[in-house]
């Protein structure tokens, strides 16, 4: 019995890092931009096509499986300037709900695009030989889910280092806070915003590229993690990368714990949880400081 | 414009009452699932252009009216089908009642957007436990209800038959809407959705107007998806999706938001986008994003405002003025 919850808190833990790879885009993007960007899902799924075009069935070394996850981060990215340029940049100001409404039409236009190259087919991804394997460890551990959350607590890491203490970082926060300041003071906004988006977008082809191996491929993908995704960014507040982790870690643990305790309604303690918390805290966790 | 208008709105109901005489029955089967989709569209848009709330799982309610009718046809408990009718939207009616007091007290903008769609996920799910609801596939062979009237009788096994009892019933909708929205009501919600504070400082009970047309929209909803049952002879959980949520805000913006007739206007390009590209996997959606993208980005006031900056340019030879958006 005992083992029964810890393999289960486990398995909610990596189940929040996998949640927090895909909201760590969400957020960043939202603190840069203020824009929900519901495309992040379609980009998600765009970057797990990508590094499965480039690895097939099951990528042959650990090296080859990271480099997939980092060119279809390179690839996404890449999108991500042209979908800043070409849409997001010329919403700002515009009301939220025009926002929210233009970042559907890109994710339609990205899932209808990746429908059209990559067919409607379901592929069946393994992770590479290196990651494969099982540990012992009082319960059975995957070696892969060990990587999913190493890459996750990686992710947060740099993130937050990046964002706090260097210099890129808190020129994007000065950026996020008070454009019109930063401009002022003599920073690139516009090209400051759009590394920004690329970072956040290539983050969304980074998961794509990581989580590809732990389930099934298909069209679909984007939907399973970004709703999930949403809630941790919600809960977490919006643009704060902290509360994103820490949210996730939450909703990944709800989900697990859900099946023990409530076997016969998989999947309601997540939108119970995200109901609540709202209630409570609607601006979130860590509430963004600018106006 | 307003002769612009009544002239489309002349020919479009010529269009759809003549439907069944003029078009294919592929033709006439979407002109009937794209009345449905209209007063689906226009029960968003008015909580989006007349109320100012932008809700993301609008279908939640459409899925408590379809699931309703077709529970009641399906297992046959012999009730009188326009009984049905209002059963479903009254249970629309109320479940969006209690979701607008649930969310509205806290959320608003993206929080209320990602909450409603969270609920509308959450029906989802429930309904997949259902077995009595069909779990992940839904209710099939849905029989069409035969109805006495007394006088008459409305058989819906008879394609025609149906499509005017749709055609009647969504006209009465419409109209109802209108109504509605042209009175004291909604210009009450026009001015929540405008400016909350000062309509509150002229003794607007925002909260409760808020509700009100939240609780409205839900059970015209719910009325669109009882409608549509019969017609369509299937409910699955796709109808409660958030991907069917989209659909009237889709038609909303494509059509112009603020206007009542725009949702109408923009139903009927999706509807004939999806009709020209049903063969061709993923590219309706690129299509439709595309065109959105293009309205939100270009002409933000949808095809409706499009056409009224032309007209008033044309009669006046001065930029049209532009409409405060909430």
């Amino acid at each position: 019995m005992m083992s029964l919850y810890l393999f289960s808190l486990f398995n909610g833990l990596v189940m929040g890092q996998a949640i927090f790879l895909v909201a760590a885009g969400l957020t960043l993007a939202f603190g840069i931009m203020k824009i929900f960007n519901f495309a992040h899902g379609a980009f998600f799924m765009i970057g797990a096509y990508v590094a499965h075009a480039l690895t097939g069935q099951e990528a042959a070394s650990l090296p080859l499986f990271l480099g997939a996850a980092f060119a279809a981060a390179i690839v996404v990215g890449a999108m991500g300037v042209a979908t800043d340029l070409v849409v997001f940049r010329r919403l700002a100001g515009v009301p939220t709900e025009y926002t929210l409404i233009a970042a559907f039409s890109v994710m339609l236009l990205a899932s209808g695009g990746a429908e059209l190259v990559f067919g409607q087919g379901i592929h069946a991804i393994y992770p590479p030989a290196a990651l494969g394997g099982l540990i012992q460890m009082g319960i059975p551990i995957s070696v892969y889910s060990i990587f999913i959350v190493g890459a996750g607590v990686v992710a947060f890491l740099v993130l937050e280092i990046g964002l706090n203490r260097l210099w890129f970082g808190k020129l994007i926060q000065a950026v996020a806070r008070d454009p019109w300041m930063s401009d002022v003071a003599g920073l690139r906004v516009q090209r400051i915003k759009l590394i920004s988006v690329a970072i956040s977008f290539a983050l969304a082809g980074l998961a794509g590229g990581l989580l590809v191996a732990n389930q099934s491929l298909s069209l679909d993908l984007g939907h399973s993690y970004l709703l999930l995704a949403f809630c941790a960014v919600i809960v977490g507040g919006l643009g704060s990368v902290k509360g994103a982790f820490f949210a996730a870690i939450l909703f990944g643990l709800a989900d697990s714990l859900n099946y023990i305790l409530l076997p016969t309604m998989p999947g309601v303690a997540v939108y119970a949880l995200l109901i609540v918390l709202v209630l409570i805290r609607p601006q979130g966790f860590y509430p963004e400081l600018s106006q | 414009m307003k002769r612009l208008i009544a002239y489309g709105l002349v020919l479009l109901f010529l269009l759809f009452a003549t439907a069944p005489y003029t078009v294919n029955a592929g033709l006439v089967f979407i002109a009937g699932i794209a009345m449905t989709e209209i007063i689906f569209a226009l029960s968003w848009n008015m909580l989006f252009s007349y109320a100012g709330l932008a809700s993301f799982g609008h279908a939640a309610f459409f899925g408590v009216g379809a699931y309703t009718a077709a529970v009641f046809l399906k297992y046959d408990y012999g009730l009188h089908f326009l009984l049905v009718i209002a059963l479903g939207t009254f249970l629309g009616g109320v479940s969006s009642f209690v979701v607008a007091i649930i969310v509205l007290r806290r959320a608003s903008g993206i929080q209320l957007a990602i909450l409603t769609l969270a609920l509308s996920q959450l029906v989802v799910t429930l309904i997949g436990y259902s077995a009595f609801l069909g779990r992940d596939e839904g209710i099939p062979s849905i029989p069409r209800p035969v109805m006495e009237f007394g006088l008459f009788r409305i058989d819906m096994n008879d394609q025609v038959q149906a499509y005017y009892f749709l055609f009647v019933m969504s006209l009465l909708a419409v109209a109802l809407m209108w109504l509605l929205l042209h009175g004291y009501v909604g210009r009450r919600m026009k001015a929540v959705a405008i400016d909350p504070e000062r309509a509150a400082f002229v003794g607007i009970d925002v909260w409760r107007v808020r509700v009100f047309a939240f609780t409205i929209g839900g059970a015209f909803a719910a009325f669109a998806g009882c409608l549509l049952v019969p017609w369509a002879q299937i409910v699955t959980p796709d109808l409660v999706m958030w991907l069917h949520s989209a659909q009237p805000m889709l038609a909303t913006l494509l059509g112009g938001a603020g206007f009542f007739w725009g949702p109408i206007i923009g139903v009927l390009v999706l509807s004939m986008v999806n009709y020209a590209t049903r063969t061709f996997a993923g590219l309706s959606e690129v299509l439709v994003g595309g065109i959105l993208l293009i309205v939100v980005l270009l002409a933000p006031q949808g095809i409706m405002g499009f056409l009224r900056r032309i007209v008033e340019r044309s009669s006046t030879g001065k930029p049209a003025m532009v409409e405060e958006q909430a």
